[in-house]
């Protein structure tokens, strides 16, 4: 379900799923995404394998967060069309980065944002652990909308995303709730 | 050296290229003339202007990257040697400025003296190192710099300064991103 910074969004109940990997790439590379800037995560591990076997979008691995969003910045200064996969955790590591590079430079940025140890059939914020239950509210304190993909009816957010990341210069995230397949 | 003299050094040595300036070598490279065109200023994330860079050089390999870095700045995110060294643009040029002080924050020492960036980078993936320790001697060395393939760390080793903190920490990061974004794309 879409978020926004405004809003606090009572997500419904989630069932056991999963998120096929292959309707994600292919997604991904509809929308013309030219480098995928990575940390490694746990939920979207099965497209991560996916993208290293192609050519589009390039899989850039970084030693941090930081970085994946400051080679982010680069690449759309350069005229690419860059995406960033990184899970909760990374998103911990990375505020200043996010704050510094994509927030004050209005940089359009889409954050694929696995939720490592969400738990099935329960709502992000209700979570027993404290990275999954944060992480919403994070979002919303830093005015970064956000939708949550917990099946494959949900891919079309990456393409809202993407497109309103462009529409209000800056970062939205879309929180991988169930792991690829 | 100074940073002056370091800055006025790598401005005559520029040309068509890009160059990235982050903290307190912003403003001797904006006084030297190196801001003006093909340029970004990152303030406000310490240690993002070499990752900046590096996306910059991938989007247009065509084009020398100049980073003018500073030693407490690559210590704060350190793992982006190992970033750069693995995608190794051959047209990248990270210049740190070593003066062992955090400038910024009232010259307080670095937590040691014992690193050597150049070893480090190499380490890392970098192609070639150089050191210079007078601006007379980067002068001279800079056209073999420029001609070596990249990645390419040079270390500079700048005087400490008496530096004051001029922002008030409101900076248009967006309108330096969107003049080098609207520039690149007129090519």
């Amino acid at each position: 379900m879409p978020g926004m910074a405004t809003e606090s969004p009572v997500a419904p109940a989630r069932a056991a799923r999963s998120i096929p990997a292959e309707l994600l790439l292919a997604e991904i590379q509809a929308l013309g995404i030219t480098h995928m800037l990575n940390v490694p995560d746990t939920h979207q591990k099965s497209l991560l394998a996916l993208m290293a076997k192609q050519d589009q979008p390039k899989l850039i691995t970084t030693c941090t967060e930081d970085e994946a969003l400051a080679v982010h910045a680069g690449l759309y200064i350069g005229g690419q069309k860059p995406m960033i996969s990184i899970q909760n955790t990374g998103l911990c590591a990375c505020m200043n980065a996010l704050r510094g590079i994509l927030l004050e430079g209005h940089i359009p940025a889409v954050l694929m944002i696995g939720l490592l140890h969400s738990e099935p059939n329960v709502p992000p914020r209700q979570s027993r652990v404290l990275t999954v239950r944060l992480t919403e509210p994070t979002l919303e304190t830093w005015g970064i909308p956000y939708y949550l993909m917990d099946t494959e009816d949900d891919v079309h957010y990456l393409r809202d995303a993407y497109q309103r990341s462009y529409d209000e210069h800056g970062p939205v995230a879309v929180l991988i709730g169930a792991k690829t397949a | 050296m100074l940073r002056r003299e370091a800055c006025e050094a790598l401005v005559d040595a520029k040309g068509d290229g890009i160059s990235l300036v982050t903290m307190q070598a912003g403003r001797p490279w904006a006084e030297s003339g190196g801001s003006e065109v093909m340029n970004l200023n990152v303030q406000g994330c310490m240690g993002a202007a070499s990752t900046w860079g590096l996306g910059i050089a991938l989007a247009h390999p065509e084009r020398n990257v100049m980073v003018l870095d500073g030693d407490g700045s690559l210590l704060m995110q350190l793992g982006s040697l190992v970033t750069i060294g693995a995608q190794a643009p051959p047209r990248f040029y990270h210049f740190v400025f070593e003066n062992g002080t955090y400038g910024t924050s009232g010259n307080q020492p670095m937590p040691s003296h014992l690193h050597d960036f150049c070893a480090l980078a190499k380490a890392a993936g970098y192609k070639a190192t150089f050191s210079f320790e007078t601006a007379e001697a980067l002068r001279k060395g800079l056209p073999q710099v420029l001609a070596t393939t990249g990645p390419v760390l040079i270390r500079l080793t700048i005087q400490p300064e008496h530096t004051e903190l001029t922002s008030n920490g409101v900076f248009d990061t967006a309108g330096h991103v969107e003049k080098l974004r609207q520039a690149l794309a007129k090519g």
